[in-house]
Parts: structure tokens; C-alpha cells; sequence
């Protein structure tokens, strides 16, 4: 075996190599390094490695137990690795593949001397080759040796330091911090008092602070390079962001291979690319970023990421080609040339991949979820998520990406965002940008502003501003083409809209439709063009405007369409643009070309489609990816062909060796009945991604796919408040009382009857339509007065909002309306916290038996009413032993993995043999034997937030879900589990003082409990006026603050400001504005200054408790192993 | 939009079947070998190579005419376009960029087709039609638009053929149609090299003029006994090897002295003939810019630019030479050189332009040998 000798025991034991994760996902650092790691530990596992992984990501495929891997749920820093190490003994290490948490992870544990003192290599590019991709300073040195250009710079470790190096490069500059992650603590600084801000705010997460020349506005480029044990290099793929620099690449939409870029100025910077991994000695993967000046040859070298990365991963899926299963064999010892390339089987892993069609990356945003934020985009990314979109020309390949990264999206022309605005408003929407920069210039489009000035302020690539153009020209065309033929057919008003439309499609040639279809336009995207944009037809609109008409004629267009012959057709991606036969099943749709690559399955071969998750957003995230691989695992094992359409590069599930067909694809109806229609399977999945899959359902069904699971009816019933409702009054189950208004009188009727505080949101839920709490008739009316107006059309949904009750969770999985398993989380919080943001702990700690039983007793009765059939999730409310039901999900939830893991219950798994009974016939399944009491361990799911890269967000808890990922720890009790998930959220011990603010009486009375610890723990201790003196009234000693706003004393900003305190309890009363704001100012600059912070009294007391025997978990607490999974 | 505008044009292929598409460039009927190239940049440096001479090229990326043509730049100066004209028959590509936007633009890929008489196909399947040419052995092809406006003219030379028949390369001696009528001194410098032109392209010329070379360009049929100089380059170019005429024997005679000798490509087909081996077809031939190859005996790798039918015979090498550089994937002879004397031959294109430009070294090692026997 080609492995390096070290992985090559002669003892005769099993090598053993540690492999670091990248924690939860976070901004900046997300479902990709599931994708890496995952690839990674495959890689190694096949050379007979042991893996041992150190990730405390429930939620990730990787963090899996089996014969040969080992996974311990515990925080990436270097004294639990030191410890695992202790207890493991393993060979090697590798952390290239866990983003920058595990990377700074391994320079640490190499800087404490702990690699050195257990015998533990590295594996991949050595630690001082790290070290100088990530110390500017000697980065910039090993760039000058070679001649590289890189922009003029300094590092700095103080104001002062930072002035004086601003004077020598000139403004503007770009500030950043080192060792961070995705540009965090980052900005532009025209002047010396921005510069001292941002400098200031740098230096609190990281002691080093880099100035560089700005160059905003230069072409962003990067290349994906792999280097082997021999030198041998070759790039994978080269990327070109559409934004110039100025935003994130995080942030940027990135197309590859380039567009403008000649052949000179590819090879210019694949040759620096090449001579920097040289340089800098790397063994495996690496990222080079470049700036290209838009009107010459000179370039900057950027940065350099000695692992593998987010681009990685995009690259990986934009190619085919595995970089991080590839790169792992490099680190193992492997040449280039003694691997394969696993797409076709036969050519060479030493190889460039040719790709013979283009994609786009547009990142998801989901900035209008956190209440303050600031929407601009700049040096330090913000994006949630993102989407890949493959076509084989421009048009089609961005309108298939925009459709993807956000679920209301029908296509990029179609936005009236900015219809209102004035040409200046617009014009400084494409200057300064935002996450709606490309829906400004399709408006500027719109309003025939030219190139030439639109390049002037958003330096974007004239050549992109032109393809943007052309697709508002085609858009104009189709408008055009419809008020010709409006004259064309009958007209009368007694006639159906459905019918009109139909005289006129019929009308539409051959050559037409495959020239909108080629352009990207998608079905509904023409349907709503000629219903936006035909005066003639507002009458007879106005009599069938709902959106069951709208299906129906949505429905016509794709009739007509396709009987017209209008169809996409099926390429494949073989890394080697069609030189080679290739059998690779990744595949994508296309209307540029006339014969498909791929040929449907045998019937006999039980073909079936499982739906992705689609992009990762707030509220779904890599938890349904995990339900989508591991219920395609069980199905693809058994006696089934699956086929994933997914169209997030960042997944698992979007590994083409994961299922037997891959479509990179959009999960819009459109496409998954053109795909449906070209496989013809025997069924379709769309209970394991979450919530973009499950809303399909409807019409999906409507064009004849055959569901497996839950039947339509079953998830309209559930989806639908008022029959969901019904249905609970009928079987005697309670619920918060609430009520669908239509009028004022409805409204206030309501108030009168459950009074104040309640929770309003609109009927039509989707993204970013906030949910919202009033707790008085002010509040409800700015709410009502901005958000929305009361009709029959648009009623409005209000319940009441109860507080002071505990929530449960009921996950599990039922067969033809019978449960198989359920399991019950509790969560720490209070209700009133989404649940996506509540800490989940399982088994439950604080749970009457009675209630328990009450609440499973509703689960069976609400599984048989609905006639369940796959994956579901309840919600409960409770106290003293009363039960209230929230809601239902008739789908796979976001707690499957934690549950699936704490237990070792594979829920996804027995939710595929519900599906597959469903195409076999089987009427009865055995119920998985658990005992809930016979538990090794405790598990607690704890969220992870991002508010330290949202400028200006508010970062509270409350009915909108905002944390961007999660952990589940285990621990031989709830304390263990507990300080081990906060520890992995970043949540650090207080050290230096605690500054604790507000809360409601019964709030303050609990604190009292953890203020004796703190006291004990001898931490200085700071409070609001109120809170100090309700403190001193139950004789405790605390400095009392003033409000930022009493600028004569002392200030809770100050005592933050100051470093004073390093852990913030702030408790609000309540969910009012004035309440709220009042707040803010406290949690915004805790975050600003790195510090911890907790805002609910629940979490406050229960970690404060936990800390009390903290010093002895330190020291004494043996590693925890996640146990194997059962096969169920 | 500009699809539907343009005129309507057919392929139709040598195997009796036919695809219409839409046409860019000059309305001139013609034909030639298809062939194709899964480069992702560079179709100015492709479509400009001599080595295309008589084939349809067919463009696997289907986004082409981005950046637009640069302004004729001269063999000396800057990369770009690697001969003063474009070679290839016809091209065929998905889609070509109406509007083009570079600093060093001068013109779009359809304006560039009608000042050559070059005819062109967008909107077909390119990926379908790729999937024929590379199963079949050979396939040729004739680019007819509608109410055509006359032929293609390949060369003067060949102003008679009649491009409503097959025209196929490899039945053709191109080699003088493509090389320099006259000689040619270009550069100044210590270094003299005898270039012999079958088809040259100009970032060759470049890379020995980097190396402060000054390089007599000689047509492909001169009396290589009279020429003064130190070392010989002999370049690539279109056509079947075995389709040069006494080229070979003329490089036969060089054999027998010590200065050193690079053939590139065509160079070093001929050169691998003149050594006494053959050469032979490829099944699909090598065209693009991600071709491994590794040096002989060793583990070092190198990612090529290539464009190659024919390839010299592995089993048919002669005992006084070994092959230089393998094919990572297919095995195939990438590259020969002479046990004792300094004689090297490349399958490939350290030249690049377009392409990776990591075999850029042979050029100085050559040179430096060639200084070397000066001294």
C-alpha cells in the first residue's frame, strides 16, 4: 500500500488517525466541512485506517460511530483533544478538512507541545506551512521570495501600530483580523476614525490585526489547487466572482470556470497559483484567491487557504471531481497518479476537469430574519447558505440559481422589489451592494439604464451586466409576444381566464418556447408574466384569483408546453467534457441540446426520488440533509435505485456516490415533474428535507407523482391550521386558542375573549414573513398597520401566546396511522422560544410521567386521525400536567439526527422502510425494541448564532428562529451534557465578571440561585439598577450600572467596553419594543466585544448550576464515545 | 432574440447524417475533419493555430467569444492569436458572446469568422455531436448556410476544391500550404536556431526569443544541409505525418550530427519517423488543455496543452531512443528522446497558448543545451 510508513503499524494494531471537524455550522463555516470531513473519513477508512472524529455537530452525516470510526461529540479545542488523544493514542492527525476551527485546533495543540509530547503527526501540509498562510507576516515574506505581488500591507497589534502603517499605504484600506474565519472583525476604512473602530473591534478576536491596500472593484478569482507527495499540481478549477472584491467571496455570486478571462490571464494565475503551493509546500488542497485588474495583466495574490474549504466544495460539485476524498489520499502518502479519477473510472486522478457547461453560485441570505441587521454587503460574510445552478449557457444557468436560493423566486426577471424606486435609489442599491443587488439590475434593466453607467458604480464585469440585460430583453419579448396575441383571441368577459390563456399559448411556436426555455424561464415565470402585464384580462383575473386557479394554469402552460415537445433533456458531468465514456450518474437538466445522456431505470429495479433540502437556511439546515443520505443509504441497500435531486453544493447529499442517479437540480414542481417524467419512478420522497420539499406537496401531487409516505390529504391536514384545528377539537386534544380573522371585528372579538399577549402572523407563511408577539393593542396595531391589511383574501392567523409553559417535542415515525417509535425531547426554555433555538435535552430531566404519558397519548391519537405514514413531529406546550399541541409536521424533523444518535434509533432508517413498505405493500412493520430508561448517557442539543457577522441585529431569542446551526454533546448527566454544548457554542466560562440585567420577578428569583455560585466561584458581579437592587434586598453585594444613555455614571456599555465583564445574563421582561430596545444596546455590544451572552433565565441557572462542579468535569471527565447505532 | 435573426445553417457528416443549427461568421460552404477541444478559454489561440488547418473544430465549452479577438499582435509580441489568420475549415460551437468585453479587444468571434471567410454552427447539441465524433473513427463534415454565399477558401492553392465533397486533411500534403514561403530571420541574439515551419505557431517563436534566440524560419521544404545554425527546432502542424514529404529523411541526415534538435508535436512525429518508427492514428485524438502526461520512468506529472491525431508507435521505437513522456491515461508516446544525443521530441505543447504552460522548462533546457555544444 502507497501509505506513508507512520500509518503503517508493524505492531499489528489498526493505524489510528484523529480527524478534526468544523463544529456547528455557523456563518462562514458551514455544511461543507460535513462534505469534506465526510469525504475524508471514507478515504482513510478504505486504507484500513481507524478514524477517530472529534466533532460536536449532531446533526452531520460524519459524526457517525462505526467498526471504523469512532466519534466523540466534544468541542474542537485543543484540551478535549488532548484528552481524546490521551485515551485514543492514535498515529496522525488531520484537520485540513475541518474548516478554520480545526485548523487553528491543530496549531494549538502544536504550539501547547501536546502533537510532540503523544507522538502524534500531522497529516497534510506541516504546521509551519500552515502558519505561514495564516501569520500575514510571513506570508508576505514567502510571497516577496517568490515575486508574487501581494497588495501593500501591515499587521498590527494596536491602534497606534494601525495609524501609522495607514499612512505609509494610503486609504482606502481593508482591515482584518487574523486567524479568523470568513473575514470576521473585517471592514473598509476610509479615514483614520473608521480605521480606529474597526481595528478596535478586530482586535477582541484576534490579537493580530492586518491594513491592506483596498482593492474594491478588481476581479476576484480563485484557484482550487491539489499538490502530492512527488510536486506533482494540478488545479481543479478556477472561479470568478461576479461581484468584485468588495464583497465576501462568501457573499459573492461566483460562476465558473471564469468568463472573461482570456487564456493569458487563466494561465497567468494558474502559473501563480502553482508557484505559491510550491513555495508554500503544500501536501493536499489549498485555495489561492487572486485580484485581477480589470483593464491590465496585474494581479494580487489574495490569500491562501492550506485547506480544503467552502470553495473546495463548490469546486468539488462544479467539476466532479472529489477534491477532499482525493486530498485525503494525498495526505495519506498516495500519488497523483496512483488514484483514480472515480468519475470515470479508468482516467487518472492527476487530471484538470474539463467542464462543457457553466455554473453559479448564489448564496442564501436570511438577513431579514434577524430583527436590526444591516442588509450591506462588504469584507465579512453574511450568508446562511448556498445554491449551485448548472446549465449550459448564462440565461438559464442564473435564472435556475436564483429560483434555487430562495423558494418564492419563479426566475430572476420576474421581481417587482424594486418597481417603486427611483433611478438614484436603484442606482446606489448597485453601488453600495446587498443581497438584492441583482434584483436592482434587473429593475435597472427594466428602466433601459445602460451598461456603461451600471459598470461605473458596481465595477461588476461588463460582460455579466450584458447577460443580465439580455434576460430583461427576453422578458420583454414574452410580454410582447402575449399583447400581440391577446388581439388574437377572444376576449369576452364571459369567458375563463383558463381558456383565453389557452387560445393564446396555442398559438406560440415551436421555436418561441424553446428559446424562453432556453433563456431559463420557467413555467410559472411566463404564466405570471402574461397575468402581470395584460390589462386586457384584469377583469376576468380578478373573478379566479386564487392560487388553486394559479396551479391549474400553471398546470395548462406545462400541458401545452409540452405538447409542443418542449422538454428538457439530461447531460451528465464527467470531468472530462464528453472525451471519455463515462458511467457517471451526476446529472443536471438542460434546454441547450436535443439528446439526453442518461437512460431511466428498469422499473423492475424499484427506481425512486428523494428530495434535498435545498439551500441551507435559517430553520433547515444539515439535519435534513442527514435524514435525506441516511434514508437513501438504507433504501440504496435495499433492493432500490435512488435518485437525489438536490442543488446545494455544500451537502453530503449531492455527493454523486451517495445514490445510485444525482440530479444537481432545482426542487421546484417544474422540475421535479420533468424529472419525475423522464426517470418514471415508482415513487417520490419528500418527507426527509425539511420544509422546501414538504410544500411541493400539493402540487407535485397535482402532476401525478406518487407519493411515498404520507399521503396529500395527510400533509394538507397538518399544514392547514384550520382542519389541523378541527381535527384536534375532534379526537379531544387541546390546543392555544386562536383564530383565522378576516375583519377588525373578528380581531377584536379575539382579544376580548383571550386577551393580551398574542401571537399574529400571516396565513401564508413563508420566509421572512415574520411571526410576531404583541403583548399590547399598540403593539398589535403597528403590527398590523405595517406587515399586512385584514381581508377575506389575506386573514391572518392569531393565537394566544402563553408563556410560563414548557415545551415538548415528540419525534418518531408512524405506519399506515399506527406509531412505530416516538421519542420525547423537553426543552430547557420556556415556551416562546423557537423551537429551533431552544435547547433540546434528551431524555427529558424535568418531566412528570404523567405529562409524559399524556403527551404520547395524544401522538398516537393525532398518528391515527391523520393516518400518519413516515417521519412526523409534535409540539406540545405543558404545565402542570395539562397538555396544549402547537403544531404537527407530517415530515422529518430537525431533531432526527440528535434523537436518531443520543438513542442509537436510526429514525431516517425506519422512516425509508415506511416508504418502502409503501412500494412493496407491506402491511406491517416491527417496532424497533427501546428502552428509554436504560440510557448510557445524556444529550443535550444546543443552537449556535452567528450575531457576531450581523451588524446591527439584535441578538434575542424569541418566535423567529435565528441561530444558524447546532451541537448535541453527551455526558454521563444533564450538567456534563450541557457545559460541553455551550462550550462548543462558544458560550465561555466567566472569568473576569458577569453583568446581569432585567427579567421579570420570577425571573430575578431564579437568578438568585445562580448568583450564590457566582459568588462562591468569586466572580465580580455588575447589574441594572433594578436587578442590583433586588439583589441587595436579598443581601447581595453587586455594582450597580446606569443605562447607556445616564452618561453621569457608570454604564453597562462601559463595564463591556471596558473588558470588565466577559458573560452577559440579560433577561428581557418582555417581547415590547420599548422593552427591547432598551436591551439591545447591552446584547449587541456583548456580542460586538466577543463575549458571552445568555438571555433567558432558564439557561442562566441551569449553566450556572452545571459550573458549579466545573473545576472537577475539567479535570476528571473521561471522553464520552457516541455508541454504534443499532441496526433497527 | 439574435438566435432567431441569423440564418439557418447544416452540418451534415460524413456517417449520411445531418443537424441544423444557426450560422455566425461568412455564409461560405465548408468542410473538413471534425474535431474537437474541451479548452475551456483560449478559442482565438485555437481557432488561430495552423494545426487546425483543414478540420472543424467543435468547442465542448459552449460559452465562446466572452472576451472578444485581440488586435493582430505579431508573431514577437504579445500572446493572443498564434498565427495571422484563422485555419481551421469551420467551427462549432453552442453559443457565441454577440457582444464581447476585454481591455484588449478588438472585435467578436462572428466579426473575426467573416474577416477570415470562416464559417460557423451555434445552437446545436455540441455534447451529442462530441459523442459521435468519438466513436467514430473518422468523421468529416460540410457546413452548408442557407443561400450561401460561395466556398471557403482554405488556401490559395486549394481555390478549386469543391466543398460539396468531404474535404479530409490527412489525404492532403498541407504541410507547405501552412509553412512560411520564405525564410525568415526573426530576433536577435547569440543562439542561433533553425526553425523548420510546418505549421508554426507563434508563441513557439516567443518562447525562443525569450530565450534570446535569433531564429531563421525556414519552409518546410528547405535544404536543411545549407542552414547556419545551432540547434533545430521543428514545429508543429496540421495533416498526417506520414503526409510530409522528404521531411523526414531531410531530419534523418540531421541525426547524424550532434546539434541538438526539439520537435514539437508534428516535429515530433516526424522526428520519431526520421528515428525509424511509425506513426499512427489516434483513436480520438488528444485536444485540449488538460492532457497528463508523465516523464518516463519517473513520478513527475505535468498537465499538457495538446492538439494531436497521430502519435508515434511505442512498439516501433527504435533501440537508440526511449520515450521522454507517457500519457497518464491512455499510455500513449507523449514525447521521444535519443539515449546519447540531444535529440528531443514532444507530443504535447510546452508552448501552450493556449494551455498550461508547466512544460515551459523544456525550451530552456533546450537552449541550454544547445549553448552548451557552443561552447
Amino acid at each position: 500500500m502507497p501509505i506513508f510508513d507512520f500509518l503503517k503499524r508493524t505492531d499489528g494494531k489498526t493505524p489510528k488517525v484523529i480527524v478534526l471537524g468544523s463544529g456547528a455550522l455557523s456563518i462562514g463555516q458551514a455544511g461543507e466541512f460535513d462534505y469534506s470531513g465526510a469525504q475524508a473519513l471514507k478515504a482513510l477508512e478504505e486504507e484500513g485506517i481507524q478514524t477517530v472524529l472529534i466533532n460536536p455537530n449532531i446533526a452531520t452525516i460524519q459524526t457517525d460511530t462505526t467498526d471504523k470510526r469512532k466519534t466523540y461529540l466534544y468541542p474542537v479545542k485543543a484540551h478535549w483533544v488532548e484528552k481524546i488523544i490521551k485515551e485514543e493514542k492514535p498515529d496522525g492527525i488531520l484537520a485540513g478538512f475541518g474548516g478554520q476551527t480545526g485548523l487553528n485546533c491543530v496549531l494549538e495543540l502544536d504550539e501547547q507541545g501536546i502533537l510532540e509530547k503523544y507522538n502524534v503527526k500531522n497529516l497534510g501540509t506541516c504546521i509551519d506551512s500552515l502558519r505561514m498562510t495564516e501569520d500575514r507576516q510571513l506570508f508576505a515574506d514567502a510571497m516577496k521570495s517568490i515575486d508574487m505581488p501581494i497588495p501593500p500591507s501591515s499587521a498590527v497589534t494596536n491602534v497606534n501600530e494601525a495609524l501609522k502603517a495607514a499612512k505609509q499605504i494610503g486609504y482606502p484600506l481593508i482591515i482584518r483580523a487574523a486567524y479568523a474565519l470568513g473575514g470576521l472583525g473585517s471592514g473598509f476604512a476610509n479615514s483614520d476614525d473608521e480605521l480606529t473602530k474597526i481595528v478596535k473591534a478586530a482586535l477582541n478576536f484576534s490579537p493580530q490585526v492586518l491594513l491592506e491596500k483596498s482593492l474594491e472593484g478588481w476581479e476576484e478569482i480563485e484557484y482550487e489547487v491539489m499538490r502530492d507527495v512527488e510536486g506533482n499540481v494540478i488545479t481543479i478549477c478556477n472561479m470568478e466572482n461576479i461581484d468584485p472584491l468588495g464583497v465576501h467571496t462568501g457573499d459573492s455570486i461566483v460562476i465558473a470556470p471564469s468568463q472573461t478571462l482570456t487564456d493569458n490571464e487563466f494561465q497567468t494565475l494558474r502559473n501563480a497559483s502553482i508557484k505559491i503551493v510550491n513555495r508554500i509546500n503544500i501536501l493536499g488542497e489549498c485555495n489561492v484567491q487572486f485580484a485581477l485588474d480589470p483593464n491590465s495583466n496585474r494581479f494580487y495574490v489574495i490569500e491562501v487557504n492550506a485547506r480544503l474549504s467552502r470553495s473546495s466544495a463548490l469546486a468539488s460539485k462544479a467539476t466532479g471531481y472529489p477534491i477532499a476524498y482525493i486530498a485525503a489520499k494525498l495526505v495519506s502518502g498516495y500519488n497523483l497518479m496512483e488514484l483514480y479519477n472515480p468519475v470515470t473510472g479508468k482516467t487518472k486522478a492527476f487530471f484538470e476537469p474539463a467542464m462543457d457547461y457553466v455554473v453559479i453560485k448564489i448564496p442564501r441570505w436570511d438577513l431579514r430574519k434577524f430583527s436590526g441587521a444591516s442588509r450591506k454587503l462588504g469584507s465579512s460574510m453574511k450568508s446562511v447558505g448556498e445554491v449551485m445552478a448548472i446549465g449550459r449557457n448564462f440565461a438559464e444557468t442564473l435564472q435556475k440559481a436564483v429560483r434555487m436560493a430562495s423558494e418564492n423566486a419563479i426566475g430572476l426577471s420576474i421581481t417587482t422589489r424594486f418597481k417603486n424606486s427611483t433611478v438614484d435609489e436603484l442606482i446606489s442599491e448597485v453601488q453600495y451592494p446587498t443581497d438584492e443587488r441583482l434584483l436592482a439590475l434587473v429593475e435597472c434593466f427594466r428602466r433601459k439604464i445602460d451598461i456603461e453607467r451600471l459598470h461605473n458604480v458596481c465595477k461588476i464585469d461588463k460582460w455579466f451586466l450584458k447577460k443580465i440585460e439580455e434576460i430583461v430583453g427576453i422578458e420583454n419579448e414574452i410580454i410582447q409576444t402575449f399583447e400581440a396575441l391577446i388581439k388574437k383571441v377572444n376576449v369576452s368577459a364571459d369567458r375563463e381566464l383558463y381558456n383565453i390563456l389557452e387560445d393564446m399559448l396555442f398559438l406560440i411556436s415551436k421555436e418561441t418556447w424553446l428559446h424562453w426555455k432556453k433563456n431559463g424561464f420557467s413555467d410559472r415565470q411566463i404564466l405570471t408574466l402574461i397575468l402581470r402585464n395584460l390589462p386586457e384580462l384584469d377583469e376576468i383575473k380578478a373573478k379566479s384569483n386564487d392560487e388553486k386557479y394559479l396551479q391549474k394554469l400553471f398546470f395548462l402552460v406545462r400541458r401545452i408546453r409540452i405538447k409542443n415537445n418542449i422538454k428538457p433533456v439530461v447531460k451528465k458531468i464527467d470531468t472530462t467534457a464528453a472525451e471519455y465514456p463515462t458511467p457517471s450518474n451526476y446529472l443536471y437538466t438542460t434546454y441547450e441540446g436535443t439528446s439526453s445522456d442518461t437512460v431511466p431505470f428498469d422499473a423492475g429495479k424499484n427506481p425512486v426520488i428523494i428530495l434535498g433540502s435545498g439551500a441551507y437556511r435559517i430553520g433547515s439546515s444539515v439535519e435534513f440533509d442527514w435524514c435525506g443520505v441516511k434514508c437513501t443509504d438504507y433504501l440504496k441497500n435495499n433492493n432500490t435505485q435512488t435518485i437525489v435531486i438536490n442543488c446545494n453544493p455544500e451537502t453530503v447529499s449531492t455527493d454523486y456516490s451517495n445514490s445510485d442517479k444525482l440530479y444537481f437540480e432545482e426542487i421546484t414542481t417544474e422540475r421535479v415533474l420533468d424529472i419525475y417524467d423522464f426517470e418514471n419512478p415508482k415513487g417520490i420522497i419528500n418527507s426527509m428535507g425539511g420544509q422546501l420539499p414538504n410544500v411541493l406537496t400539493e402540487t407535485i401531487a397535482m402532476g401525478g407523482v406518487k407519493l411515498l409516505g404520507h399521503s396529500a390529504e395527510t400533509i394538507d391536514l397538518a399544514e392547514n391550521r384550520e382542519k389541523f384545528s378541527a381535527l384536534l377539537d375532534k379526537i379531544g386534544v387541546d390546543q392555544p386558542r386562536w383564530r383565522n380573522i378576516k375583519t377588525k371585528k373578528e380581531l377584536d372579538d379575539f382579544i376580548t375573549e383571550v386577551g393580551f399577549p398574542i401571537l399574529v402572523r400571516p396565513s401564508f407563511v413563508l420566509s421572512g414573513t415574520a411571526m410576531k408577539v404583541a403583548n399590547t393593542p399598540e403593539a398589535l396595531r403597528e403590527y398590523m398597520d405595517r406587515a399586512t391589511s385584514i381581508s377575506p383574501e389575506h386573514p391572518v392567523v392569531i393565537s394566544e401566546f402563553l408563556q410560563d409553559y414548557r415545551e415538548i417535542e415528540l419525534d418518531g415515525v408512524a405506519h399506515n396511522g399506527n406509531i412505530l417509535i416516538t421519542f420525547m425531547t423537553e426543552h430547557l426554555e420556556n415556551a416562546g422560544i423557537h423551537s429551533g433555538d431552544a435547547t433540546l435535552i434528551y431524555p427529558p430531566q424535568k418531566l412528570y410521567i404523567e405529562t409524559a404519558r399524556k403527551v404520547k397519548q395524544a401522538g398516537t391519537l393525532i398518528a391515527k386521525e391523520l393516518k400518519l405514514n413516515g417521519p412526523f413531529n409534535i409540539q406540545f406546550l405543558a404545565a402542570s400536567n395539562k397538555i396544549k399541541v402547537i403544531e404537527c409536521n407530517a415530515r422529518a424533523s430537525r431533531s432526527f439526527p440528535f434523537i436518531s444518535k443520543v438513542t442509537g434509533i436510526n429514525l431516517a432508517e425506519i422512516s425509508a422502510k415506511v416508504f418502502l413498505a409503501g412500494l412493496t405493500g407491506d402491511e406491517k412493520l416491527n417496532p424497533p425494541a427501546f428502552d428509554e430508561y436504560n440510557l448510557a448517557c445524556v444529550g443535550v442539543k444546543a443552537p449556535m448564532f452567528s450575531f457576531a457577522r450581523l451588524d446591527g441585529a439584535d441578538p434575542i431569542l424569541g418566535v423567529e428562529m435565528s441561530s444558524t446551526g447546532e451541537v448535541g454533546c453527551l455526558g454521563n448527566n444533564f450538567e456534563e451534557a450541557l457545559l460541553l454544548s455551550l462550550e462548543a457554542t462558544n458560550v465561555k466560562v466567566p472569568k473576569k465578571g458577569v453583568l446581569i440585567s432585567s427579567g421579570r420577578l420570577h425571573e430575578k428569583i431564579k437568578i438568585l440561585d445562580c448568583v450564590e455560585i457566582l459568588e462562591k466561584l468569586n466572580i465580580p458581579l455588575y447589574a441594572t439598577e433594578g436587578t442590583a437592587k433586588f439583589l441587595d434586598e436579598h443581601g447581595h453585594k453587586v455594582q450597580a450600572l446606569g443605562w447607556p444613555e445616564e452618561k453621569d455614571k457608570t454604564t453597562v456599555i462601559d463595564v463591556i467596553r471596558e473588558g470588565k465583564v466577559d458573560f452577559v445574563i440579560n433577561v428581557p421582561k418582555n417581547l415590547e419594543k420599548q422593552e427591547m430596545q432598551h436591551g439591545a444596546e447591552i446584547r449587541k455590544n456583548a456580542i460586538k466585544h466577543g463575549m458571552s451572552l445568555i438571555t433567558t433565565a432558564e439557561m442562566a441557572t441551569a449553566f450556572l448550576r452545571a459550573l458549579e462542579n466545573y473545576d472537577d468535569f475539567i479535570a476528571n471527565h473521561k471522553p464520552v464515545l457516541l455508541p454504534i447505532q443499532r441496526n433497527t | 432574440m439574435q438566435v432567431s435573426m441569423k440564418r439557418k445553417a447544416v452540418l451534415t457528416l460524413s456517417n449520411g447524417s445531418w443537424l441544423e443549427g444557426k450560422l455566425i461568421g461568412a455564409p461560405l460552404v465548408s468542410s473538413g475533419e471534425l474535431v474537437f477541444t474541451t479548452a475551456m478559454v483560449g478559442y482565438n489561440e485555437t481557432l488561430s493555430d495552423p494545426s487546425f488547418f483543414g478540420q472543424i473544430l467543435i468547442f465542448s465549452y459552449p460559452l465562446i467569444g466572452n472576451y472578444g479577438v485581440p488586435p493582430m499582435s505579431g508573431m514577437d509580441t504579445v500572446p493572443g492569436l498564434e498565427s495571422d489568420k484563422i485555419h481551421a475549415s469551420a467551427v462549432i460551437m453552442t453559443q457565441d458572446s454577440v457582444t464581447a468585453y476585454h481591455w484588449n479587444t478588438i472585435t467578436t468571434v462572428d466579426e473575426w469568422l467573416k474577416q477570415h471567410g470562416v464559417p460557423g454552427i451555434i445552437g446545436i447539441d455540441t455534447r451529442e455531436l462530441i459523442h459521435k465524433v468519438r466513436d467514430s473513427n473518422k468523421l468529416l463534415g460540410i457546413i452548408t448556410p442557407e443561400n450561401s454565399e460561395g466556398s471557403r477558401i482554405l488556401h490559395p492553392k486549394l481555390s478549386d476544391f469543391n466543398h460539396s465533397n468531404f474535404f479530409d486533411p490527412s489525404t492532403y500534403e498541407v504541410t507547405p500550404l501552412v509553412s512560411t514561403p520564405t525564410k525568415k530571420i526573426i530576433g536577435k541574439g547569440k543562439t542561433r536556431i533553425g526553425l523548420i515551419d510546418c505549421g508554426v505557431k507563434w508563441n513557439i517563436i516567443r518562447n525562443l526569443l525569450r530565450m534570446e534566440c535569433e531564429i531563421e524560419l525556414l519552409p518546410s521544404d528547405t535544404d536543411l544541409s545549407k542552414i547556419d545554425c545551432q540547434g533545430w527546432v521543428i514545429s508543429n502542424g496540421p495533416g498526417d505525418p506520414q503526409n510530409t514529404g522528404d521531411l523526414k529523411s531531410k531530419i534523418f541526415k540531421l541525426y547524424k550530427e550532434t546539434r541538438p534538435i526539439l520537435g514539437i508535436c508534428m516535429g515530433n512525429q516526424i522526428m520519431g519517423l526520421a528515428a525509424g518508427a511509425t506513426t499512427e492514428r489516434l483513436i480520438h485524438g488528444h485536444r485540449g488543455h488538460n492532457q497528463p502526461v508523465y516523464m518516463f520512468g519517473t513520478n513527475k506529472a505535468f498537465m499538457t496543452s495538446q492538439n494531436h491525431g497521430y502519435v508515434v508507435s511505442k512498439q516501433t521505437l527504435p533501440e537508440e531512443w526511449k520515450p521522454w513522456f507517457i500519457n497518464v491515461n491512455d499510455g500513449s508516446i507523449e514525447g521521444i528522446a535519443h539515449i546519447e544525443k540531444p535529440f528531443w521530441g514532444v507530443q504535447f505543447h510546452p508552448e501552450a497558448a493556449g494551455g498550461p504552460c508547466d512544460t515551459r522548462w523544456i525550451f530552456d533546457d533546450f537552449i541550454k543545451a544547445v549553448q552548451r555544444g557552443q561552447k
